[in-house]
């Protein structure tokens, strides 16, 4: 049996395996999530939201989304990315 | 630590929101009951074998083997809380197969990653747990071969809502299995049942500290669906056939629907 990868953070944590990330989508959108693992999230591309990750497991409650400043915006791998803006209440 | 905040989107336009319903519910809100499965979560799995005297285990081993999940399956487990059924759900679809366990409360979730890496079974790989609402659930359509939700339905706060996304990523002729407390109409067995939980359930939670907590159960059935409630209400959302059975005596029950 292979035990499938998981995406390793910078700091070396874990984020979610590969398959994992395929599988889930945006609860409200329904579209497509990408790993950013300079942020330790998932990317809602459609929607302009992050999911936090916290100890391998995706936090995808619509609530525990932040919405990311466009001048922020995480680009899509292989292009620079900045952390997801939090906005405060 | 910044708060989340609320999001204010604007929904696609295939996207129902959830109708919020007027009808007044004595029951808390969610998020109190969200709060209120993270602070039972260090006691959950030792207050069910001993509220049950163990049998919530043959009620578990019932509701997996009437979703129909196979080996090789992709099955999700609903309101997973601390992981029973998707422990199960992981022996039966084994390695080739994958498990997700859904839940809202991060605490109940640190729980059931804490089994899995204690267990030594290696088919335990196969599960990734995801916290989410089943109201809104993060999954395509059509993606499951199998779906089970232990003693979750009851404490989501639209019903309706929650058959119709169990519906939406479940795959054409797949299974959902709902087990939970049974709702009876005979009035010999719905007077036992609350005895049993004025009487045994509470006083023995109070034993744990949680005595507020699980008198929450009484009210919780007595707004959750009788089982004909249940299959017209599997039937109203688009499953093609369903079956409510009573188990453990009428305390319990399970529904099956078809997609």
């Amino acid at each position: 049996m292979v035990k499938a990868s998981r995406v390793l953070l910078r700091d070396g944590g874990l984020a979610i395996s590969k398959t994992l990330s395929e599988i889930l989508v945006c609860p409200l959108s329904k579209q497509p999530l990408r790993i950013c693992e300079k942020s330790n999230s998932l990317i809602s591309d459609a929607t302009g939201v992050s999911f936090p990750i916290v100890d391998g497991i995706p936090c995808l409650v619509p609530n525990d989304g932040k919405i990311i400043d466009t001048d922020d915006m995480p680009k899509p791998e292989g292009a620079a990315i900045d952390s997801a803006d939090k906005i405060g209440t | 630590m910044a708060a989340s905040v609320h999001l204010i989107l604007q929904p696609p336009p295939n996207h129902h929101r959830p109708i919020f319903r007027l009808r007044r519910r004595p029951v808390r809100c969610a998020d109190e009951r969200q709060a209120l499965f993270s602070r039972i979560a260090p006691v959950y799995d030792n207050l069910n074998d001993v509220l049950s005297l163990g049998q919530h285990r043959i009620w578990k081993r019932m509701a997996v083997s009437w979703s129909g999940a196979k080996e090789g399956n992709n099955v999700l487990d609903l309101c997973c809380g601390s992981g029973d059924l998707a422990f199960l759900l992981s022996e039966k679809v084994g390695p080739n197969g994958k498990v997700i366990g859904l839940d809202f409360s991060k605490e109940q979730l640190s729980v059931a990653s804490s089994r899995q890496h204690s267990r030594s079974k290696a088919c335990f790989n196969n599960i990734e747990w995801v916290e989410g609402n089943t109201l809104e659930l993060p999954f395509s359509d059509c993606y499951f071969d199998a779906i089970t939700m232990g003693y979750g339905l009851r404490n989501v706060i639209n019903f309706h809502k929650a058959m119709e996304e169990m519906y939406r990523v479940l795959k054409p002729s797949s299974q959902v299995s709902i087990l939970d407390f049974n709702k009876s109409t005979d009035t010999f067995s719905a007077s036992f049942q609350e005895w049993m939980i004025d009487n045994v359930v509470v006083t023995v939670a109070n034993g744990y500290g949680f005595a507020e907590e699980y008198k929450y159960l009484k009210s919780s059935i007595q707004e959750f669906l009788t089982g004909k409630e249940l299959e017209k209400l599997a039937l109203g959302v688009g499953f093609a056939k369903s079956k409510h059975f009573e188990i453990g005596g009428g305390l319990m029950g399970n529904l099956v629907a078809t997609r």
